[in-house]
């Protein structure tokens, strides 16, 4: 039983960082319907970021806040310096694919030659406190408080602000929002950067919980939180939540009893499983019967 | 010519060929058959596998004569043609039954992610159970066909084989060009553009994507046995689900849909975009050459992506007004409603 909640607690630790990941995965895909491959790349930038701050000496709040705002100011010039114009130029869905694709692969390589193949560590003390019988550091529960954070932050913009119900406008039916006098170039780069800006803060707090990252350990996330995105119901915020405390917690079982090699294994038997047997993901039903960011 | 360069190109004119016949199928499902298979690779690999063991021969008796080194679960030696064929059968056996658990339930980009998803799933578990295909270390020394029998040099045997992947890229692109122009080509293209008005016409679409999805993962299964047959190695790294995506950008810079704009992709994807770099002068540290290859690739297909975004040969329209006239005025009434459904199915 001492096993076990370990094992659950190591889980909600990976479904806080798989969530963050995971809504602003899908939060920008349900507004621009683009799938970006380069998502774990920005991932990395944000944890390189947070480095910099820890090697002058910031503290952890600090290495998120520095983390957030460099995924959003990569996230949103992905946007404007790729992938609007190449938009422009008429690339469908799956053009765009490959689009994303090539820029994840540049962009991994160009931090290869820049930052070397070696790995990173924060410096941070740590700490370590008791919950539920659950033992977590101070990092870990630092992660989940901003996994909360962010969860619920998301919820009160998506429903409560003008701005929010202009992204589930825009995510349903873009040309409606636009011929209602919306902006809805404006309301997508809006999107890209709270993407961003979660995409950087998962980076970092990825970058902790693994201790000593390189420069693919994002990219190495990315199939993980596609996963969760999907199995969640793609497009559907809440939905991807659900779907990253599944993954966190089933692969952390199955890592912790079976064997560790399985975990992401784990991940794709399950999306498999769910994309099969319930394609439309965990969200409608559970969550809402409405359409995509609803 | 030396003979390092001779043997350079001459592999390079085999991985030619074997991206042909893949993309070739890749198309047949998806410019086609209107199926995204973001798994490709998989079917590639089914077939590369399936050679291996077929000419290996029983495990057991690799255990002595110093080639128990490697572990699989089952072997068997099989005369020349045998084991390709049992490589397109299994190819065409695997995608049956992922067609049939996938096809049905899911649609476009959910299709995609499924199939990329159920090529990791079975990457990860060969790579984690080495008694199936001995984990991440692969297979190898696997036999090449005939070459003791043909008795040539090493560089004759080469070329020989290059002659060999050529025949069989023939008859791959007569076949894929028979299926695209017959019938059930244009039924095909019909349920990829308008799936209810192909059923309101009594076709099955569900039977007919099965067909193309099928008849790629055979062209797939023997692009594999022809790949391993010659560099006589595999192993999960060779297929990582970059090779699918490899594929995938070939067939979306060629064209979409046509079997001459892919074997132009074909030429400038994995061929010019993959080795134009090998022939940069060395500016760059050794180290990091890897990675400028990949990051050239990257620009070279973004760039070209930018400046053709629907691909080098877009599929063209397929008219049969003109074709159905010279068949007579008695049935020019007929040609003419069917000249206008010709043209709706062959745009995109």
């Amino acid at each position: 039983m001492h096993l076990f909640l370990e094992y659950v607690g190591f889980g909600l630790v990976s479904a806080s960082i798989l969530a963050l990941a995971a809504v602003g995965f899908t939060l920008q895909y349900g507004v621009t319907n683009v799938l970006n491959l380069a998502f774990g790349q920005v991932m990395t930038l944000g944890a390189l970021a947070a480095y910099g701050v820890n090697v002058v000496g910031g503290d952890v709040w600090e290495m998120v806040v520095a983390g957030g705002l460099c995924g959003a100011a990569a996230s949103v010039a992905l946007n404007r310096v790729v992938i609007s114009p190449f938009a422009r130029r008429g690339l469908r869905l799956f053009g765009m694919i490959v689009v994303t694709l090539s820029l994840s692969i540049i962009m991994g390589n160009v931090a290869l030659i820049v930052f070397g193949f070696g790995t990173f560590s924060y410096s941070l003390s740590t700490s370590s406190s008791n919950v539920l019988g659950m033992t977590f550091t101070g990092d870990q529960l630092e992660t989940m408080a901003l996994a909360v954070a962010g969860m619920v932050g998301i919820r009160l913009l998506l429903q409560r602000t003008r701005l929010g119900r202009a992204m589930r406008a825009t995510s349903t039916d873009p040309i409606l929002a636009r011929a209602c006098g919306m902006n809805t170039q404006l309301i997508a780069d809006v999107a890209w950067a709270i993407s961003g800006v979660l995409c950087g803060v998962a980076g970092v707090t990825e970058a902790i919980s693994v201790s000593a990252f390189s420069v693919t350990t994002g990219d190495g996330l990315l199939l993980t939180i596609v996963a969760a995105a999907i199995v969640g119901g793609i497009g559907q915020p809440y939905g991807a939540m659900l779907g990253a405390v599944l993954i966190g917690v089933v692969t952390s079982l199955v890592g912790g009893y079976a064997n560790p090699t399985y975990t992401d294994l784990t991940a794709f038997v399950i999306l498999v499983v769910f994309l099969v047997f319930r394609p439309v993901g965990l969200a409608r039903g559970v969550v809402s019967e409405r359409g995509v960011l609803a | 010519m030396s003979s390092s360069l001779q043997f350079y190109l001459a592999l390079l004119l085999v991985y030619a060929g074997v991206d042909l016949i893949a993309c070739w199928g890749l198309n047949l499902q998806m410019g086609i058959g209107g199926i995204v298979n973001f798994g490709f690779v998989l079917f590639q690999a089914a077939g590369a596998y399936t050679y291996a063991i077929l000419t290996l021969g029983a495990p057991a008796h690799n255990a002595g004569a110093g080639a128990g080194f490697q572990t699989y679960f089952w072997g068997a030696r099989l005369p020349f043609p045998l084991p390709f064929v049992g490589a397109i059968v299994v190819g065409g056996l695997l995608s049956v039954v992922v067609g049939l658990l996938v096809l049905p339930r899911l649609r476009g980009d959910y299709q995609a992610i499924a199939l990329l998803v159920v090529s990791l799933v079975a990457s990860g578990l060969i790579l984690n159970d080495a008694s199936i295909f001995n984990g991440a270390n692969g297979l190898s020394s696997i036999p090449r066909p005939l070459e003791a029998a043909l008795g040539l040099s090493g560089l004759g045997y080469s070329w020989a084989y290059v002659g060999f992947t050529g025949v069989l890229c023939i008859l791959s692109g007569w076949v894929v060009w028979q299926i695209s122009r017959s019938p059930l080509g244009r039924v095909l293209r019909a349920v990829r553009e308008d799936e209810e008005a192909a059923k309101s016409l009594g076709k099955n679409p569900r039977r007919l994507r099965l067909i193309a999805f099928v008849g790629g993962g055979m062209l797939a299964g023997l692009s594999g046995a022809v790949l391993v047959a010659y560099i006589d190695a595999w192993a999960p790294s060779s297929w990582g689900y970059v090779e699918t995506f490899v594929f995938v950008t070939a067939v979306i810079v060629g064209g979409f849909g046509s079997n001459v704009g892919v074997a132009v992709g074909v030429v400038l994807v994995p061929i010019v975009f993959g080795e134009a770099p090998l022939f940069l002068p060395s500016l760059v540290q050794a180290s990091w050459f890897g990675a400028v290859q990949l990051i050239l690739f990257g620009l070279f297909t973004m760039g070209f992506l930018w400046v053709r975004p629907q691909g080098v040969r877009p599929e063209r329209r397929v008219k049969y007004a003109g074709r159905i006239k010279k068949l007579g005025a008695s049935v020019a009434v007929a040609g003419d409603g069917a000249g206008r459904a010709g043209e709706r199915g062959g745009t995109q």
